[in-house]
């Protein structure tokens, strides 16, 4: 494969931040099982790609710790294979993609590998984008630069030659321009560009709306057919939890759940991650519960967002909206008293 | 001191009463409780006990068992030292001998136990589900200084004639073994999990080899050898849940003992967790019309029957106004539109057409073939 991967994890979106605030973008839990890294790592071992450089920002401790040497996705390898390259300067990261600073830093990455093509990916667009197909699309146009898009708007997803990114990598400050989605916004620019078209599913996370939203279209069987695929199944580190148990009198409804729960309360329209525990009679509604969260006895819980280890005690109301989903964080224990 | 535990692991059974689902694999292969294998669980122990060198003795059907088990990643056992090593019958210059016993298995490979060099060998069984640990019977066997431990359980007294049952005295010592008797004077079980001290079991392995006399059986040979001899034995009382999975019946009650909180068998336990290999599979789903009652249920399914009582492996599909009862539905199991099972063993990836009912209040379980599914087919003209 005549493909490298830049992942840029350095990517920081304000509209996140209540889930970004120990983790980047790039390991937010989605879908009930994943982290958001899982679908470009995926996309790319699935599309052939097995040089893969993932730079991330401060703080980068829960991306290592989900990806560590890439085993999940057939990546660790004595030749080629994932490496991970963190950004050091303080700050690092910009709002787009491909911060030409921070692959300065490791410039041996791209010295050292012999292929003559980088795609440029990041942790925040959850796709199935496949890289074999875009870069053949790339190659027959002629273009300096491919982008992908959907519907008309962009992936920020771009193919271009190594050298050419080397050499913008290195003349990035001469030519006042701070990453590859900025060189393909230039109203003016020497460079020839091309766009790839994209079917098929796509969700752009860039706020708590939009993660929201992304989740709950999940429920929607025709998106998940387009993003489960048989033959692209998405890896992502395996936990060993047994399959979940549904306790008599539990109510589930058009949800989709990993594995690990205990439920026993009811739950509708809502998305429920691994190693939850739903206590009797509590009602959960559009909900998207993460990791080892604990929902005591009778809450009623409506467009709440709970991050991992969340622990909602006995009795608790809390109703959000879809525009303005309540979003608990990392660890949060809210209980009745909390409420008064 | 040397004090190195290595386990050996018989995995070769063939388990011809659970039909048609070991026609392919070997029964510690089976699948158990929504996503394992049997053999995860003496593997698991061993992980969770610190045992980190595992002989796997395979010989009926080893091919999915070897696969599966591959380099032994997902229960840590692949090490630079130790790890798992896979033992099937091998060729020598005169020629191949299939294992004949449990105890000629472990002769035949006594060159790979002499470079292990252990101070205790455990002996363990790939056919039963439970969670034991190993490090507390080696400690319990070193503290009586005993030649070997037998880890024994307390079974009711109508089943003990099923089991090699051990006498003792109030100090645990052994005074008699009998292999499955017609009267049993105890009901103290063996698991077939034994400990020995190395230099012992050596001795008595290549004694029993030479005796022609022997069925090379550790139940039948070794053990009264031992106590013939005066040998120190001792039993290691096991307290938990333990069940051997032998016909379609105890498998399908061992999985429904995973329905029960009451039975001791607790998988959502994190500190003694039974790994196995994980599919890369999406969350299940339950539709507007699933419905799921008092069941397991594991990734990539997709519920929009009625689940009752039941166990459902992964990727398997219930589709609307079907429903299961008391079922244990294998991986990539389809039930179609309307079928309804009670009390069935569904083997994996089986089709179960449209409408399928069996006829009448069946109470016993039953396993689920396609040749049931064809006859049925072709009376109703499908």
């Amino acid at each position: 494969m005549n493909l490298l991967a830049v992942v840029d994890t350095s990517v920081k979106k304000e509209g996140l931040q209540d889930l970004t605030i120990q983790r980047a973008i790039s390991s937010v839990p989605f879908a009930g099982r994943y982290r958001l890294i899982d679908f470009p790592l995926s996309n790319l071992v699935n599309s052939g790609v097995n040089t893969v450089g993932v730079f991330p920002s401060s703080p980068f401790a829960s991306l290592l710790d989900h990806i560590g040497v890439g085993k999940s996705w057939d990546l660790d390898r004595r030749k080629n294979g994932l490496f991970f390259l963190p950004i050091t300067q303080r700050d690092g990261g910009l709002s787009t993609v491909g911060a030409f600073a921070g692959l300065e830093e490791h410039m041996q990455f791209f010295t050292k590998s012999i292929q003559p093509y980088a795609i440029v990916t990041n942790g925040f667009v959850v796709n199935q984008l496949d890289f074999r197909e875009m870069l053949n699309h790339h190659i027959e146009s002629g273009a300096d630069i491919t982008e992908a898009v959907s519907e008309g708007v962009s992936l920020k997803n771009y193919i271009l030659s190594k050298d050419l990114l080397v050499e913008l990598i290195q003349t990035h400050r001469d030519k006042n321009v701070v990453s590859v989605e900025d060189v393909v916004n230039l109203k003016k620019s020497p460079y020839t560009f091309n766009q790839y078209e994209y079917k098929g599913y796509f969700a752009i996370i860039d706020s708590v709306q939009s993660y929201f939203q992304a989740s709950m279209g999940l429920l929607d069987e025709e998106n998940r057919k387009q993003l489960f695929l048989p033959g692209r199944p998405i890896y992502t580190k395996v936990k060993d939890e047994p399959p979940t148990r549904y306790v008599t009198g539990s109510s589930v409804k058009r949800a989709l759940i990993a594995n690990g729960s205990t439920i026993m309360g009811e739950v509708s329209d809502s998305i429920i991650s691994r190693a939850v525990n739903i206590k009797k009679n509590a009602r959960l509604e559009k909900c998207i519960i993460m990791q080892k969260c604990v929902i005591e006895e009778n809450c009623d819980l409506s467009y709440v967002i709970a991050d991992k280890d969340v622990y909602i005690g006995e009795g608790v109301v809390l109703h959000g909206t879809a525009e303005q989903p309540i979003v608990l964080r990392k660890g949060e224990k809210v209980t009745k008293e909390d409420m008064r | 001191m040397n004090d190195k535990v290595i386990a050996m692991l018989l995995a070769g059974g063939q388990g011809s009463r659970l039909k048609s689902l070991t026609y392919t694999i070997a029964k510690p292969a089976l699948p158990f409780g929504g996503k394992y294998r049997i053999i995860d669980f003496p593997l698991s122990n061993c992980t969770n006990s610190g045992i980190e060198t595992v002989g796997v003795l395979t010989q009926y059907q080893p091919h999915v068992l070897h696969q599966y088990i591959g380099l032994g990643t997902p229960w840590d056992l692949d090490r630079r030292n130790g790890g798992v090593t896979m033992l099937p019958p091998y060729a020598e210059i005169d020629g191949i001998k299939w294992y004949a016993g449990t105890a000629s298995a472990i002769y035949q490979n006594i060159s790979f136990l002499k470079s292990c060099d252990p101070a205790y060998v455990l002996i363990l069984s790939g056919d039963h589900i439970y969670k034991m640990d190993y490090e507390a019977l080696v400690d319990y066997h070193k503290e009586h200084e005993a030649d070997v431990t037998i880890s024994v359980l307390e079974v009711p007294w109508e089943d003990a004639s099923r089991f090699g049952v051990v006498n003792v005295n109030d100090s645990m010592d052994v005074m008699e073994f009998d292999e499955k008797p017609e009267k049993p004077k105890s009901n103290l079980a063996s698991m077939g999990v034994y400990v020995f001290k190395w230099e012992k079991l050596k001795e008595y392995l290549e004694t029993d080899n030479v005796n022609e006399a022997s069925s090379h059986d550790f139940g039948k040979d070794i053990l009264p050898a031992m106590l013939e001899k005066g040998e120190k034995m001792v039993a290691y009382p096991f307290k938990g849940y333990w069940k051997d999975v032998g016909t379609v019946e105890s498998l399908w009650e061992a999985n429904m003992d995973l329905l029960d909180l009451n039975s001791g068998l607790n998988l959502h336990d994190p500190g003694w967790r039974i790994f196995s290999s994980n599919p890369q599979l999406p969350p299940q789903v339950i539709n507007e019309t699933g419905d799921v009652q008092a069941s397991m249920v594991n990734e990539g399914c997709v519920i929009s029957g009625k689940v009752f009582k039941s166990v459902i492996f992964q990727n398997v599909t219930i589709e609307e106004e079907a429903s299961v009862s008391e079922c244990v539905v294998m991986s990539g199991a389809k039930i179609r539109k309307g079928a309804k099972l009670h009390r069935a063993v569904v083997p994996p990836r089986l089709d179960v057409p449209e409408g399928f009912e069996i006829p009448g209040q069946q109470d016993e379980v039953i396993l689920l073939t396609q040749e049931q599914l064809d006859e049925w087919k072709e009376r109703v003209g499908k």
